[in-house]
């Protein structure tokens, strides 16, 4: 209207024109505080999760109680994006450049999301499937007087531990032979019916689906927003899609998943950036224990109580090759308290998992209804002119 | 287990002799060998020696030598059992055969829901995994003859029905191994066993019955017309797994761990149940949370009565405690399916009501919105109660009033009233068109307000007849011909040569902007041709009759009268083509 209203005194103009300009700065100027709180509000999450995880800290790197905090963090993370990004926003601003290519990439990494969420959940299920195998050999040890039948009965539930957790993918024939007690005549074993071997990861997943591949995928097209679009919209999309790669990838490197062979151990954060410090520091971290473990072939994943049903594991197992009983004095308190540590282990496992799992799917269902709700936008602001069809 | 009368029992040592005798760790010959599969007799002395050692455990002193032999042994018999469990299990399950390709003769009284009692009895001569292969053919169904297939499929899977998956005498020297293994405090090896062999075996099946593990991103890829196909499949291989493969699984539990400790039946069925089930689910909730957009409407509401039909067997296949997270994602998925279905209806709407587009469709034609709101594909629908059936049939209404209304601010558009008028008559028809072709859609929407729009149908006919031909034909009137006012005194030569000028060009103009218009259903452009022709043609006929003969005489006749009825007739047929004719065309001349 005011463009082609000529009538008017040229002062007039002018002044409409300047009203215009502070109005518009005062929003921008809201608009930039927000920016600033989102990214603090990031950068103070994550640093709680690094001193979280620090050696007094309260819950280990990638223990399941951690785990439990960064998907919350997640959780809050996507709740402020949306905030910023969807509410009160005029839709057009979304489709503006550069947001109207950046905002599909971010539904696009949110889609590969849900599926690393599925397989995680798959995974979670594996983990359970270790705890209980170590709850045998538990219940085995904390029997008193501690009898040869019984340390055995521990050593076979600890072996089918071990064989669990050094599984590679697809059927291990090494294995097959060594769970099964005896040999049999006729050709009728396949390698299904044997025990310890988990349930094939690999069945849960679509075929050639990988983990890995994913989370490569996910963090392609990542680049931080440079010079001018670095102060408008582009930049929390930015933050948000390294704060989701992050999340899925520490998600991926603790709990079992199909394929995680190739698993980035490299991401080009933006270290200097006071939101991401802390969020690359982590990721210092866990790179540096998965490379670790890269040296043995070791599918199991990361997770600190995983890690720890390994080292007890083998531990106790010495001790039950060497059993004889009546139990010597020497050498038992280790054992009794390695038990403990065992019985302890599996305890958090237990309280933890079932509700880590029920995180994880309302991670899904949070992530739904963020792409939902910014398709919305997308659509009311997208173009009006052609019909839809 | 009854422990066996006093006389029967095995002295302790003879009973430690026969455990390791079996010791498959120790001795050659009992690896080669499995207890269960010798004659009745050995397998009686086994679990007669394992209830003796289990005896004698109680009355030791705990911390001696002996108690640590004793100890030692009950390992071994454990592990023995646990393999002979393993091996007994593993013999009878297998995935369904595929050879059985007969198809299946359903007994309607079996397809109740089934107590335990009748279990042991159960009078199928065929293998269990010889029926459910028949189940799982059928629900292939024979050739394409989807009805056929349907018709039993719907016959076997409308209600839960148990299969029982392993013979009776396994079950009794399972329960007996299970027995002795959980007394002795092996519960959790037991459960591991089992589900080490059960899990696969549904594996399998799944496998079997198409159910395919899809990611999201590879629903998002699929074009809708695959998913359809998915999801007719899917919702066929839920019925079998909840209603017959998982209903037989718990059974199973049931009749193998039945009043062993508390709730082992229903722990172990949860074991193996619960990823499949998860699995299953998890492609309907997909196709909840795919992009919305109306073509998929039905097939949305399809999977949804699906899933809906399932939730009381669902209910009851799960219905402990412990499976409470499976009752709840039904549950959720469920409401989530209605939800997208609302969405998308209402979304249309939206897009219907606002739908801004001021660009006429060009030559009137069908407007890709009309195209897009009655699409019904699927003979066989069952149409959700979103709030009840009948609120659902209004709600189309609704949206094809939207649409009406719509479609009537778009035709004010066309600048010409005409060409309005045919484009509403173009769009109106395809809707009148789809819903007739539905009875589905028939049904609902009602034969009154298809009345009601084929009333609609008929004035835009009438409304373009008169605002294209009104003036076309005004040229053919007698009125202000004749020179004083009657035809007696003669006709006015230059007035009739005027009118026949006049018509000419009307008509040339009419026929070349209609010719270009279109009318897309072939029987409907005929009609209108038909009814042009029956006003037109005799109205210049009886004219050309009449006044020809005035004009002859003179010169430049040939000037005014460029065609006869003949021509014109011809020129109809150019009509609602959709191709622009060149001017060239009409300048035919015959007499």
């Amino acid at each position: 209207m005011r463009a082609t209203d000529n009538q008017g005194s040229f002062l007039n103009r002018i002044s409409i024109r300047r009203n215009q300009v502070v109005s518009m700065d005062g929003n921008h100027e809201q608009e930039l505080q927000d920016l600033e709180l989102f990214q603090k509000q990031v950068a103070d999450r994550f640093s709680d999760l690094l001193s979280s995880s620090s050696e007094d800290g309260a819950d280990a790197l990638l223990s399941v109680s951690w785990l439990r905090k960064l998907v919350d963090v997640f959780l809050c993370c996507d709740a402020d994006f949306k905030a910023v990004l969807v509410v009160g926003r005029d839709p057009s601003q979304i489709s503006k450049p550069p947001l109207d290519r950046l905002v599909p990439e971010y539904l696009d990494r949110v889609v590969k999301a849900l599926d690393v969420c599925n397989a995680v959940s798959h995974g979670v299920e594996a983990v359970r499937h270790y705890q209980k195998l170590a709850e045998i050999a538990v219940s085995a040890f904390e029997q008193r007087p501690i009898f040869d039948g019984q340390v055995r009965r521990a050593k076979k539930a600890l072996n089918s531990l071990m064989l669990t957790l050094e599984e590679q993918e697809g059927s291990n024939l090494k294995s097959a032979e060594r769970t099964w007690s005896f040999g049999r005549r006729t050709a009728n074993i396949t390698d299904r019916a044997l025990p310890g071997r988990v349930h094939s990861l690999s069945w849960n997943m679509a075929k050639g689906w990988s983990a890995a591949k994913q989370i490569q995928a996910m963090s392609a097209n990542l680049v931080m927003p440079r010079g001018a679009e670095s102060s408008g919209l582009a930049s929390p999309v930015y933050i948000m899609s390294t704060v989701m790669v992050f999340v899925m990838w520490a998600l991926v490197a603790a709990i079992p998943c199909q394929e995680r062979n190739g698993l980035p151990t490299y991401f080009p954060w933006p270290r200097q950036q006071g939101w991401a410090q802390s969020m690359v520091a982590l990721q210092e971290k866990i790179s540096e224990e998965w490379k670790k473990k890269r040296e043995k072939p070791r599918l199991a994943g990361l997770l600190e109580e995983t890690q720890r049903l390994e080292r007890l594991g083998q531990s106790l197992i010495e001790f039950a090759e060497s059993f004889q009983f009546p139990t010597g004095a020497e050498g038992f308190e280790e054992v009794v308290a390695q038990v403990a540590e065992l019985a302890e282990t599996c305890k958090k496992m237990e309280e933890g998992l079932v509700p880590l799992q029920q995180q994880i799917r309302e991670v899904f269902h949070t992530l739904v209804r963020s792409r939902t709700e910014i398709l919305h936008v997308l659509d009311q602001g997208g173009k009006v002119s052609a019909p839809p069809m | 287990m009854e422990p066996p009368p006093e006389d029967c029992r095995i002295p302790l040592d003879a009973a430690e002799k026969i455990i390791l005798a079996w010791d498959s760790t120790a001795c050659e010959e009992a690896r080669d060998r499995m207890i269960f599969e010798s004659d009745p007799q050995e397998v009686d002395r086994y679990l007669q020696a394992v209830d003796e050692i289990q005896r004698s455990l109680s009355s030791t002193s705990l911390d001696s030598q002996s108690g640590n032999k004793v100890n030692a042994t009950i390992k071994i018999a454990m592990a023995r059992l646990e393999d002979e469990f393993r091996n007994i299990l593993f013999t009878h399950t297998s995935p369904f055969e595929t050879d059985s390709f007969t198809s299946i003769t359903v007994d309607p009284s079996s397809s109740v829901h089934s107590s335990s009692s009748s279990s042991f009895n159960s009078a199928t001569p065929r293998s269990p995994s010889a029926e459910l292969g028949d189940l799982v053919d059928d629900h292939f169904g024979g050739g394409d003859l989807e009805d056929a297939s349907r018709r039993s499929s719907y016959r076997s899977t409308s209600s839960i029905r148990e299969i029982d998956l392993v013979p009776s005498d396994a079950i009794f020297d399972l329960r007996s191994i299970a027995d002795r293994m959980i007394s002795a405090g092996y519960l959790r090896e037991c459960i591991q066993v089992y589900g080490g062999v059960r899990k696969p075996a549904i594996d399998a099946s799944f496998r079997r019955l198409g159910i395919e593990k899809l990611s999201i991103g590879d629903i998002q890829r699929l074009e809708w017309e695959q998913l359809e196909t998915k999801i007719r499949r899917w919702i066929r291989a839920a019925k079998l797994c909840v209603r017959v493969l998982f209903a037989s699984e718990k059974k199973l539990c049931e009749q193998i761990f039945e009043e062993m400790g508390t709730s082992v039946d229903d722990t172990c069925f949860l074991e193996t149940v619960k990823g499949p089930a998860f699995r299953l689910f998890s492609f309907a909730e997909a196709i909840s949370k795919s992009r919305r957009s109306p073509e998929k409407l039905f097939k949305t509401l399809d999977l949804h009565d699906g899933l809906m039909n399932l939730i009381p067997d669902i209910d009851i296949v799960f219905e402990s405690k412990s499976s409470e997270s499976i009752r709840i994602q039904a549950a959720e998925i469920l409401s989530r399916l209605a939800e997208a279905a609302r969405g998308i209806l209402s979304e249309f709407e939206n897009a219907v009501l606002r739908e801004p587009s001021r660009v006429p469709v060009p030559g009137g034609t069908i407007h890709p919105l009309t195209r897009y709101s009655g699409d019904p594909t699927t003979p066989d629908m069952e149409f959700a109660e979103l709030e009840g059936k009948t609120p659902f049939a209004l709600h189309l209404i609704w949206v094809i009033v939207i649409l009406q209304f719509n479609l009537e601010g778009k035709s004010k558009h066309y600048k010409e009233a005409p060409l309005a008028h045919l484009f509403m008559m173009n769009n109106v028809h395809y809707i009148v068109q789809k819903v007739q072709g539905s009875p589905e859609l028939r049904e609902m929407i009602g034969d009154d307000y298809l009345k009601k729009l084929k009333g609609k149908l008929r004035q835009a006919a009438t409304s373009y007849e008169r605002a294209s031909w009104m003036g076309v034909l005004h040229c053919l009137r007698d009125e202000g011909l004749s020179v004083s006012g009657s035809f007696s005194s003669g006709v006015s030569k230059t007035a009739l040569r005027e009118r026949f000028k006049q018509f000419n060009t009307m008509f040339e103009e009419v026929h070349r902007t209609q010719a270009a218009w279109l009318v897309p259903d072939v029987q409907v452009r005929e009609e209108l041709r038909i009814s042009i022709s029956e006003k037109l043609i005799p109205a210049y006929r009886s004219f050309l009759g009449r006044f020809r003969s005035h004009l002859e005489s003179g010169r430049h006749s040939e000037n005014c009268i460029k065609y006869s009825a003949e021509d014109l007739e011809t020129a109809v047929l150019d009509f609602f083509e959709g191709n622009p004719v060149s001017q060239n065309m009409m300048r035919r001349r015959s007499h």
